[in-house]
């Protein structure tokens, strides 16, 4: 993603040491198939990742955060879970965004 | 251009004459791709219209064997990433069934951009309503995304050899607006 703002002006490095994995919740995971992914590009604005995670999917501003620092620093994050046809709306809004994504089944 | 700041329901800036030609201009050139890869995609399907769904799928078929129709512009590549990366045919649907109303939407995003731009002629400020950020934001986007293809900026290492050309680079210039352009968002973004 683009540098401009690393939240709270620091370099947004991994930091070692500290990765914990978060499986995206699990129930939902199993009971819907398919999930949204969005990937890292080196265009997109972290701060302007973190608006469409909280404007699209109306997620809280921390959950937003957390997944556009997992896309910086992963390369990609799932960001939404369900069916099929909902997942297909999902990517299709992050295209209108500008963002790179895909649909994938869940694993 | 000064940051945008948000003053009431307004978020509110301030463009050089020659800032809003730019942009304008550039805006223009985004709507005109989008137009043109428009009219090539319905001139395709101009044929004698068929109510037998098979006939309609063979001739389908026919006219994109297994392939996806990926535009062939490396901006609309970009623009309209495939859904599937591991299934061309299922990006090819999906494509058939979205990229029409995905074009229009980004039309309509650049449109609103352009109104907004004729009310800040003469020097006067631009005042972006709360409920137009977003289509101020998406074509900011889509234009970064078109200049950073255009300038292939692939990953951080590609835009920090752009950043360090030198002035008398063809490239070095289109890189300055690609940066404009990333304070004018970055600054929308952090007014809302």
């Amino acid at each position: 993603m683009g540098r401009m703002s690393a939240p709270g002006g620091a370099p947004a490095a991994p930091t070692g040491g500290t990765a914990v994995v978060e499986r995206p919740d699990a129930d939902s995971l199993t009971q819907t198939p398919w999930v949204t992914i969005v990937w890292d590009d080196p265009v997109n604005l972290m701060s302007y990742v973190a608006h469409v995670f909280t404007q699209y999917f109306h997620y809280p501003r921390a959950k937003a955060e957390k997944l556009m620092m997992e896309v910086h620093t992963k390369g990609k994050a799932v960001v939404s879970s369900g069916s099929r046809e909902a997942m297909e709306r999902d990517v299709n809004a992050m295209h209108d965004f500008g963002l790179w994504a895909t649909l994938d089944r869940s694993e | 251009m000064k940051r945008f700041e948000r003053k009431g329901k307004k978020l509110v800036t301030s463009f050089e004459p020659e800032e809003v030609q730019l942009l304008h201009s550039l805006v223009l050139q985004l709507v005109e791709l989008l137009d043109e890869h428009g009219r090539r995609d319905e001139a395709a399907p101009a044929q004698a219209p068929t109510d037998d769904p098979f006939a309609f799928w063979e001739r389908d078929l026919q006219e994109h064997p297994d392939q996806p129709e990926v535009p062939e512009d490396p901006v609309l590549q970009r623009l309209f990433p495939d859904a599937y990366p591991h299934d061309p045919r299922a990006s090819s649907d999906f494509r058939r069934f979205t990229e029409r109303d995905a074009r229009a939407a980004k039309l309509a995003a650049a449109q609103v951009v352009l109104e907004g731009l004729e009310s800040c002629r003469n020097g006067r400020d631009l005042k972006v309503p709360l409920d137009h950020a977003d289509a101020w934001l998406k074509t900011l986007t889509n234009l970064r995304l078109s200049l950073a293809t255009r300038l292939q900026i692939t990953d951080a290492e590609s835009a920090e050899l752009l950043a360090a050309l030198p002035e008398d680079d063809p490239r070095a210039f289109l890189y300055g607006v690609y940066e404009w352009l990333a304070f004018a968002q970055e600054t929308l973004v952090q007014s809302l």
